[in-house]
């Protein structure tokens, strides 16, 4: 039993939600997968007086795509994630992503939007959203914008979110052909958050490579390593790029997993894992 | 503040009031009686409340009881009509030792059930990863997987499927 008391709503259609976040503002917590919320409330550590489930919004579970783009509705499990045909596909990185996350029983429940929306700094979806290029979709009652996932991501746990909005769709951008990508990440237990994490989108032919990092400052960080590989992915590229997960890690934080040395350390690690295994699967 | 709840849990509707602050799993034990659900850490860690919700197995210490409504539920008392009747995990869970204290046991015997449902012949890596949601602090989890194993071998041919309802 959660302490506090609280009121709570369960609407079935997404204007109806809309509505409520309207009304209430900044006194409502949207409740998706509540993989992270509902233990926060039970300890105590989150009293929000207003929580919407959006667990009855069937609209806003979705995997569809167009011509260049994927869109993923918030509400969509990381179950589905790990197993739709249209990301892996289009986005196979994403579908690596959201195999760590959590377990069995969380990945049926827990959702893409609630993850991104919680922000946590090693979160699974962050670095990869980052190097693909995602935005999200972000709705209120009064309309809605889209935002790039560099912009949305602020600080610890912070983003672009303004109350009343809700994010209501995650919008990737299809790799290009050929490309090649990998998603890998450092955790002592199955089911716990990474230490650190990367991702690696490398483009056919070396025309653009990107690399994603998470657990190394208060969000995930993008770095654009293009540069470094145009020769291909050789020892002396490698070095570099390890130099740059290293100097982008400068602000790391510390804590009963790793020091932050440690995680700067193993973000050179992984950053030349992840690029090497991208460069593998260039197609 | 009070919230109406209509579920079906083990093929029987029930209709209940729940405070909103009630998780699921409270709800189960103490509105429902069924007992078999455990509270471990009650924040989504150790498993020992696995149900599963429309099929798929999830965690309902992180459900609130209130946003269960009009959900299809199986909690461990759907799996069998009583121990002369025990579904073939738990049998084999049974016949292999796959259990000490058996506070996990519920939680682990429906995530066996899950993973056996979507993937009948599991590797060992397999298994150790479908029950990684499960904690069990007695058994060094050596037993679990060759009880898993046994039922999985047992149920060749056969659905993993739940096989009973009370009432």
């Amino acid at each position: 039993m959660i302490s506090q008391e609280f009121e709570f709503h369960a609407p079935k259609q997404l204007s109806e939600a809309l509505n409520l976040l309207q009304r209430y503002g900044d006194d409502a917590k949207v409740l998706a997968g509540g993989m992270s919320l509902v233990p926060l409330m039970t300890l105590g550590l989150l009293q929000p007086k207003i929580v919407v489930s959006f667990n009855h919004i069937r609209e806003l579970d979705y995997v569809n795509e167009d011509k260049n783009m994927l869109r993923i509705g918030a509400m969509t499990r990381h179950s589905t994630i790990k197993t739709h045909q249209l990301i892996a596909r289009h986005c196979p990185l994403l579908a690596e992503a959201a195999s760590y996350v959590g377990d069995v029983q969380v990945r049926h429940r827990g959702t893409i939007g609630g993850s991104v929306a919680h922000a946590d700094p090693a979160a699974d979806y962050p670095p990869v959203m980052l190097v693909v290029g995602a935005q999200v979709k972000l709705q209120s009652a009064k309309g809605e914008r889209v935002v790039k996932m560099t912009a949305f991501l602020k600080g610890l746990m912070q983003t672009d979110l303004q109350p009343g909005e809700l994010l209501t769709e995650i919008q990737i951008p299809k790799l290009p052909e050929g490309s090649g990508s990998s998603y890998q990440r450092l955790h002592r237990v199955e089911g716990n958050f990474a230490i650190v994490n990367a991702a690696a989108v490398i483009e056919k032919g070396f025309k653009s490579a990107r690399l994603g990092l998470g657990g190394v400052g208060e969000t995930a960080i993008l770095v654009d390593i293009g540069k470094r590989l145009t020769k291909g992915v050789n020892d002396e590229a490698l070095r570099g790029v390890s130099d740059d997960a290293y100097a982008a890690s400068h602000d790391a934080y510390g804590d009963l997993n790793g020091d932050a040395e440690y995680r700067k350390a193993m973000a050179r690690v992984y950053a030349q894992r992840v690029v090497k295994a991208a460069a593998s699967k260039i197609g | 503040m009070k919230a109406p709840v209509k579920v079906t849990v083990n093929k029987k509707a029930y209709s209940v009031e729940v405070d909103t602050r009630m998780i699921l799993a409270d709800m189960l034990r103490d509105e429902l009686r069924l007992t078999g659900t455990h509270i471990g850490c009650g924040t989504g860690s150790c498993g020992a409340c696995t149900v599963m919700l429309n099929g798929r197995t999830v965690k309902s210490c992180c459900i609130l009881a209130a946003d269960a409504d009009g959900q299809e539920i199986t909690t461990i008392e759907g799996l069998s009509t009583g121990a002369q009747h025990l579904h073939p995990i738990q049998e084999a869970f049974v016949e292999n030792q796959g259990l000490q204290c058996g506070y996990c046991t519920p939680g682990m015997v429906l995530s066996t059930l899950q993973l056996l449902t979507q993937n009948p012949s599991p590797s060992e890596d397999e298994i150790r990863h479908g029950i990684a949601g499960n904690l069990c602090r007695c058994t060094g989890y050596q037993f679990i997987v060759k009880s898993i194993q046994e039922a999985a071998k047992s149920l060749q041919g056969k659905p993993a499927a739940p096989v009973a309802n009370r009432g």
